[in-house]
């Protein structure tokens, strides 16, 4: 081998040596989480001795936790399908279309993205309760899509950016009307850019803090009920629903994920 | 934006008027709902706020006479300190951040082939769990009897005092939250890089340093300005960080913000705070992206 | 033939990507200062050959050298070769003087020095002075292709290695840089390694021509040679409208055609022949009116005609087979469509190869 290629054979390992480890410090709290989730005293002392999952079942079983698990869902799921209709179309204005004014509307879509979420939430409680509005799970819903929806413009944009034009107009030269046109050439063909902004809403929303802690009022998301718990002590609960949340946030994203690569490799058999 | 009128102005000539009166009017008219929601859920709550810090102290309503006297009791105070903490924390960060990033991002661009994809997946995943959360698992593994040092005691005899509470904890805390957001940005810009431009610097004599500094810095800064606007602006309204990892030692500017609007039930104060920060942080976007083609960087090459 | 000293040798050079054989222990020799172009359709492993040359890759087994010294472990940045690459590589955020003096820069040459070898190079590649600090993005496609030539110029490397720079350029505007090309290599007296897909332009710039399929050198030769002596179907099917018969050799020693049912006199016969394709380049393919005015004659209907310029081309259908007939404009057919008409050719105007 020549001294050329060793020396970067040498910077290939390094590289990779590096990203792991940046890796492994991106999920150290999990794997601690985990770790405390699974003693079954009341106190998490490491190493563990007394193992067990007592704590998985107390928590699975709790009133509490199904309420919390309701209202987070219930945010979740209405963020993701308002987010993914208004963004689908912010997304083609974002990249699609060449108009007048696109350049100071890509970076208006952009700004809430570029803003400290506990300020925005913050702004939000105050223009709630200017307008009168009680705060609840429906304001959180809102305060969440605020930031939301500009993410998932961006997510699907990426992917508008690569399709071709000529599709929609061979579609409507061809004598298909402009409802044909979206249902049977662009919204197939942005699919998966629509489902990754899907999943993204869905996950964004799941695990919000700042905007759920100014926008929920009485109503708490698990999120909410986590850093009450943290702040007033310990409580074996917390790693637990910890753990649960990593554990879900990678199989809806690894299995989001799949289904994509599944997806288009069926395609191009 | 005179090029743009002046594509569809040829777009017009050349298509039949049908199809590009169409193509015309598409674009704003996909933007009307955004841009609507946006007018109600973002510039309408800031404008709020704007309005509210104007509003004479320990008052709920929005319609008095305004009053300058916040502003007053904020040059006044100490808060100044609590935003000089936020912003030097921030920019430390940022600092940081992008001293480890910037290896992670040229490997997942270059080196890494088909394991970029499962690596950044990878990284993406902790983005989707709530940050308090996360931050809970580093107070698990540098409490006293955590994972650090209870291991130390009990395998090397080693007892330490813990390191939560200090402000270096709430750094690592903060790079550990905004990495991803330092990450991805920095990435983009690193794949911006022409294979061939890079070749060729090295073919007409550079080393690999040379290349490093004459080829890949300038042609991904693009990517690179990203990363440290978005992790800088989002880690100066980090607030989790500094209350979970750090106790009472710092109290950054979110906090007192507040602490403004809860406890101490101030909402013309706690806004005068928060239109400060949103001076320094819109300043900052408006003077960096205002030089960016974004269709150059996110797709359209 | 060269009688130039070779300064640059490859032996026995093989290049695999895991399974895949990209390319098959080549053997080439290229003579000091000499403008050599290898030819290949996409995929025949010619930009591999390249980027092992200027050092970009290294070859699996085989050895490349430099006037007779091995230089297979020398990086390219320490060789004495530059490439201009198909995208040009310009530096987008640099001005075209930026671009050109690189080379200079990055080996510390002198600001004020570097500036005049800048404008030097500028001058003798035609690019106006006021050019030196524009921005290369501004500039034209011509223009840019100028820079990037001047940049591989700039610190005088003994050899060029060209990889399709001008693959993507309009026609016009290719023929013309074609030409320049061919006045810069003269110019410079440097040795040119350049590759395209298109045996057209390497016929008008080059010395030699090296033609490439599926990793194989499959002819070496002049521009002149490789027209008039193709040693295979695929070589002389690289140059446009060629006409190709499949021909064996029957009992009466003869070249026989079964799709055309006739016999053919054969230019000359290489030893063993047994099958292989008859090759007549349209401007041999004559039309006559009565069989003894050539040597081949066939019969067939026109099917149509095409204007080319100074030429007109007529395409006619002998049976099944289309052959393609050239003339001079001057010289124009005054014939109906679909009438017939005899084409014929002596024998010593085809060429005989195996396949």
């Amino acid at each position: 081998m020549s001294p050329a290629e060793r020396s970067q054979r040498w910077r290939r390992a390094l590289l990779w040596a590096w990203a792991l480890s940046v890796v492994v410090f991106m999920y150290l709290p999990a794997i601690c989480l985990f770790l405390a989730s699974s003693t079954s005293s009341r106190y998490f002392i490491f190493p563990i001795t007394k193992w067990g999952f007592d704590w998985w079942q107390k928590t699975f079983n709790s009133f509490e936790i199904h309420t919390l698990f309701k209202t987070s869902i219930s945010i979740a799921l209405l963020v993701t399908v308002i987010a993914v209709v208004i963004a689908f179309f912010g997304a083609l204005a974002f990249a699609r279309y060449d108009w007048k004014g696109r350049s100071l509307y890509q970076k208006i879509v952009l700004l809430p993205i570029f803003f400290p979420q506990s300020v925005l939430g913050l702004a939000l409680l105050l223009w709630f309760n200017a307008l009168g509005l009680p705060l609840s799970w429906k304001t959180a819903v809102f305060a969440h899509l605020v930031w939301i929806v500009p993410v998932v413009t961006l997510v699907i944009s990426i992917q508008v950016y690569s399709f071709d034009p000529a599709l929609e107009e061979a579609a409507f030269d061809l004598g298909a009307t402009r409802w044909q046109v979206m249902k049977e050439v662009t919204l197939p063909v942005l699919f998966p850019g629509i489902f990754s902004g899907a999943l993204f809403a869905f996950l964004l929303s799941w695990g919000n803090f700042p905007l759920s802690l100014f926008t929920t009022g009485a109503d708490t998301t698990i999120p909410e009920y986590l850093y009450a718990k943290m702040v007033a002590g310990y409580t074996p609960g917390v790693p637990v629903l910890g753990t649960v949340s990593t554990i879900t946030a990678a199989i809806l994203l690894l299995g989001g994920y799949g289904l994509i690569v599944l997806r288009r490799r069926a395609r191009l058999k | 934006m005179a090029e743009a009128g002046a594509q569809a102005a040829i777009a017009t000539a050349a298509s039949p008027a049908k199809a590009s009166a169409w193509r015309l009017r598409a674009g704003p008219a996909n933007a009307v709902p955004i841009i609507l929601f946006l007018l109600i859920g973002f510039a309408a709550p800031l404008l709020a706020v704007i309005g509210y810090s104007f509003m004479p102290p320990r008052t709920f309503g929005l319609w008095q006479a305004p009053t300058l006297s916040n502003y007053e009791t904020v040059f006044n105070s100490t808060s100044y300190i609590s935003f000089l903490w936020s912003l030097g924390l921030a920019a430390l960060t940022v600092i940081l951040l992008a001293l480890i990033c910037y290896p992670v991002a040229y490997g997942l661009a270059r080196v890494f082939g088909r394991w970029s994809t499962l690596l950044t997946l990878l990284f993406t995943i902790p983005l989707f769990v709530s940050e308090n959360v996360r931050l809970y698992g580093w107070i698990l593994f540098f409490i006293k009897n955590g994972v650090l040092l209870g291991t130390l005691k009990s395998w090397f005899g080693i007892e330490i005092e813990s390191w939560l509470f200090t402000e270096g904890i709430i750094v690592l805390g903060m790079v550990y939250v905004y990495l991803p957001f330092m990450l991805f940005p920095m990435t983009l810009g690193v794949s911006m890089v022409p294979n061939e431009t890079r070749d060729a610097a090295f073919d007409l004599g550079a080393t690999r340093w040379q290349v490093f500094k004459e080829v890949d810095l300038p042609l991904s800064m693009p990517g690179i300005i990203i990363g440290f606007l978005l992790s800088f602006v989002l880690a100066v309204g980090a607030i989790a960080e500094a209350k979970v990892l750090g106790g009472q030692q710092i109290i950054p500017i979110t906090h007192d913000i507040e602490i403004a609007f809860t406890y101490a039930q101030n909402w013309p104060l706690g806004s005068a705070l928060a239109v400060l920060l949103m001076l320094v942080i819109g300043a900052l976007v408006l003077l960096v992206l205002r030089r960016f083609d974004l269709d150059v960087i996110l797709g359209r090459r | 033939m060269t009688t130039r000293s070779p300064v640059i040798e490859l032996r026995q050079i093989t290049k695999t990507f895991g399974n895949f054989t990209a390319v098959h222990s080549i053997d080439l020799s290229i003579g000091e200062s000499e403008f050599f172009t290898i030819v290949g359709p996409s995929g025949s492993g010619k930009t591999t050959v390249l980027r092992m040359l200027a050092g970009l890759e290294s070859p699996t087994s085989g050895d490349i050298l430099l006037r007779g010294q091995r230089i297979n472990d020398v990086p390219a940045n320490r060789r004495p070769t530059c490439m201009v690459f198909q995208s040009l590589a310009l530096f987008p955020h640099r001005t075209v003087g930026q671009n050109i003096e690189f080379p200079l820069k990055i080996r510390d040459v002198a600001p004020a020095e570097r500036k005049q070898r800048a404008l030097q190079l500028m001058v003798q590649l035609r690019l106006p002075e006021d050019y030196y600090g524009k921005n290369v993005t501004k500039c034209s496609g011509g223009e840019r292709q100028r820079v990037a030539l001047a940049r591989a110029l700039a610190y005088n490397p003994d050899i060029l290695f060209f990889d399709e720079p001008l693959s993507a350029i309009d026609y016009k505007l290719r023929k013309t840089l074609e030409k320049e090309l061919k006045d810069i290599h003269r110019e410079t007296g440097k040795t040119f390694v350049y590759i395209t897909h298109s045996l057209e332009e390497a016929m008008v710039m080059s010395d030699r021509i090296g033609v490439m399929r599926s990793g194989r050198l499959v002819q070496v030769g002049t521009p002149n040679e490789i027209y008039t002596s193709p040693n295979s179907k695929f070589v002389s099917e690289f140059i446009g409208d060629v006409n190709i018969i499949p021909v064996r050799l029957n009992g009466s020693n003869k070249l026989h055609s079964d799709d055309l049912g006739a016999e053919f006199v054969a230019p000359g016969m290489p030893n063993g022949f047994s099958a292989g394709h008859l090759v007549v380049r349209p401007e041999s393919l004559r039309i006559i009116d009565r069989r003894e005015d050539a040597e081949n004659v066939l019969t067939g209907k026109l099917y149509n005609e095409y204007a080319l310029g100074s030429r007109i081309q007529y395409q006619v259908r002998v049976g099944e087979q289309v052959f393609i007939v050239e003339r001079l404009r001057q010289q124009a057919l005054n014939k109906q469509r679909d009438s017939d008409v005899m084409i014929g050719w002596n024998a010593r105007d085809s060429i005989l190869v195996g396949d």
